[in-house]
């Protein structure tokens, strides 16, 4: 982006009544242009919002940090460099590059970050925040020359390193990751000295500006999508099976199919962080079954769910597949070698994310895969991501058992041994908000949350985070449903519900209202209730519970509910974590 | 209005938002509020970038108005007599 640009995005009306998120940029150099860009990437990311940056005080990173820990930020973005690790490291002060000082910045930084550490993680627990480490050069203070690493330079770098490394285990830190910024802003682009002389701005406009883009992201993310559909023939092997037989496609290095077998790799890696993996074929069955009976296969079976196979167009496959992991088709992706085929898909689902394998080009074939990563990408899996896969097995299993029984839901429910963990906690919770973030149909309201106005809602007085994890003799679930409240004088506000559609079929939602009722000892609970174009199933329930399921704050009564819903068979644990 | 024109016209309602169009061939530090040390930083990176033109800063204090830059940009061939 041109400053230029950014100015004129800044320029453009905020609608009146948008919500505000303040930023606090913490760094210890003058931010100037970067504050810039920073606003209009936030502008860009969140239009109908207003952004505030407020920031700090030259040469001291670490007073701006406490300082924003303590203000009203919803986010803290930390912008470090070299001279906050040490001030011989920058244009600015003078007298610290002799030979024999070059020990003593080694163990002066090691004191600064280890402080400056202990300051990010300190604010992150109140706050989320992005932060990134040296991206300029060091300057040229060491006794070997450019071409040389010397120990003194690797020793700030190891240093900076276990920071970074330190800090990504932090649930609430993100650090910018170095080699995509490498990408977007070459090393030789980055530094301005006559303007880190001058003002004491350091970086060029393009740096900037590529920095900016990148902690944004990292603010405002994307929620990741859920599942990907994938062809099989030229796509995860090389080959048409119906053709040359199940023994001759192939995916091996000998054969010039490697890039298949990086991508059966690739899906197996995305399968293992909880993405749902299906498989659209236009084949015999009985032939892509040999094909997975194969023992040098890299990408088990059972990893993909459902695989349909079959001489349906390939659009009719994604919709049962959407039908059983019942996600939309916006949370999907397609991929698919043949271009003609990713169309067709996406004239009936626009929504989908469509992708061309190109088996032949492995430079393409790696951008796609960054490209993928970028899509489904999130800070860190939970256990409910290793149960995803199997879960969706079990509630198909679960509804065909329904199904197939004569007898009452009643029986039916008792007969399967269901058991909900009611979890109750005062504070962040990384799966309740993903819950929240990412669940569409059981969605009270549609409303999402960033990481800072979670942290806020769990602040307010009386607040609550109920979430509910369920197991039968299908086997668990894990967490699938969050209720985020407060509590006062026997009434119960719920502000955000949510129930992944995993869990629906087995009075999961009952259990939760009942659980509320309880917990408080509520005459009513008090939803704020939003009808949103995706939120049916909700919706559904609230009428079969209510005569009037109006818009907006709306009662259950204690009395009502219990007349209204049906017999609640599971076995009940709560768990405080407070 | 030449393009390089209508460049610098850019420049100077990107930096000064509230800044008519047509006050803008006028505008000076003296009859714009918004004019001061950070905003000059501003218009001249905007300068830089747009007009390719890298400008010292010994030649700032003498950036004073529009017609100022203008002159400036006419001397540095950055923009057309």
């Amino acid at each position: 982006m041109k400053l230029v640009e950014a100015l004129e995005i800044l320029n453009r009306p905020v609608p009146e009544d948008s919500r505000t998120l303040n930023v606090a940029l913490a760094c210890g150099f003058t931010p100037l242009h970067l504050e810039t860009f920073l606003a209009a990437e936030l502008r860009e990311a969140a239009p109908t919002k207003r952004s505030t940056i407020t920031t700090g005080r030259f040469d001291d990173l670490v007073g701006n940090i406490e300082r924003a820990r303590e203000g009203d930020a919803d986010v803290v973005l930390v912008v470090v460099e070299w001279p906050d690790v040490d001030a011989r490291l920058g244009l600015r002060r003078l007298g610290g590059w002799s030979i024999e000082n070059l020990a003593d910045v080694v163990e002066s930084a090691g004191k600064s970050l280890a402080r400056l550490s202990s300051e990010v993680a300190e604010t992150a627990d109140l706050k989320p925040l992005v932060c990134s480490l040296p991206t300029l050069p060091l300057p040229p203070a060491f006794v070997q020359s450019t071409y040389e690493a010397g120990m003194h330079e690797l020793g700030l770098r190891a240093l900076v390193t276990a920071v970074a490394r330190d800090l990504a285990g932090h649930p609430r830190i993100r650090v910018v990751g170095a080699q995509r910024l490498d990408a977007a802003s070459p090393a030789d682009g980055r530094h301005d000295p006559k303007s880190e002389i001058a003002t004491g701005f350091p970086y060029t406009r393009d740096h900037a500006s590529a920095l900016a883009a990148m902690l944004v992201r990292l603010v405002v993310a994307q929620p990741p999508k859920k599942g990907l559909i994938t062809d099989l023939d030229d796509t995860l092997w090389q080959g048409i099976v119906g053709e040359v037989g199940a023994e001759n496609v192939s995916w091996s290095d000998e054969s010039g199919a490697h890039v298949h077998a990086l991508y059966q790799q690739f899906l197996g890696s995305l399968a293992s962080a909880g993405v749902l993996i299906g498989g659209a074929s236009k084949n015999e069955p009985s032939v892509v079954d040999e094909v997975f009976a194969r023992a040098d296969i890299l990408l088990d079976q059972e990893v993909i769910f459902p695989l349909e196979v079959h001489w349906e167009a390939k659009s009719a496959s994604v919709a049962r597949i959407l039908d059983v992991w019942n996600v939309a088709a916006d949370s999907v992706v397609f991929v698919d070698d043949n271009p003609m085929e990713v169309a067709q898909v996406q004239s009936v689902f626009p929504e989908i994310e469509g992708v061309v394998f190109t088996g032949g080009d492995p430079r393409a074939l790696l951008d796609s895969f960054g490209r993928l990563r970028d899509l489904f990408g999130k800070h860190a899996t939970n256990e409910e991501d290793a149960l995803r896969a199997r879960s969706i097995r079990t509630s198909v299993g679960f509804r065909r058992s329904a199904e197939a029984r004569g007898h009452s839901m009643n029986d039916f429910l008792r007969d399967v041994l269901g058991e909900i963990e009611f979890s109750w906690r005062g504070e962040y919770d990384a799966r309740a908000l993903e819950l929240i973030n990412k669940t569409n149909q059981f969605n009270l309201n549609g409303r999402r949350l960033d990481d800072g106005a979670f942290v806020k809602a769990l602040g307010e007085p009386g607040a609550f985070l109920m979430t509910a994890a369920y197991k039968d003799k299908f086997g668990p679930l894990g967490r699938t449903a969050a209720v985020l409240g407060r509590a006062a004088d026997g009434v119960v506000h719920v502000d955000h519900w949510v129930m992944s559609c995993r869990a629906f079929s087995r009075r999961i939602e009952h259990h939760c209202l009942s659980a509320l009722f309880d917990r408080f000892d509520a005459s009513s609970v008090v939803v704020a209730y939003a009808p949103t174009n995706r939120n049916r199933p909700l919706q559904d329930f609230l009428a079969a519970i209510r005569d009037d399921p109006a818009e907006g704050e709306i009662a259950i009564a204690r009395d009502a509910f219990a007349g209204r819903t049906p017999e609640l068979v599971h076995a009940v644990v709560e768990v405080n974590h407070d | 209005m030449t393009d390089r024109t209508a460049a610098l016209q850019r420049c100077f309602a990107a930096t000064f938002p509230g800044l008519a169009e047509e006050a803008i061939p006028t505008a000076s530090v003296d009859s714009v509020a918004e004019w001061d040390s950070l905003t000059s930083l501003t218009l001249v990176a905007l300068l830089e970038e747009e007009f390719d033109v890298e400008i010292s800063e010994l030649d700032l204090p003498e950036l004073r108005s529009y017609e100022d830059v203008r002159e400036y940009l006419q001397r540095e061939n950055r923009l057309p007599a």
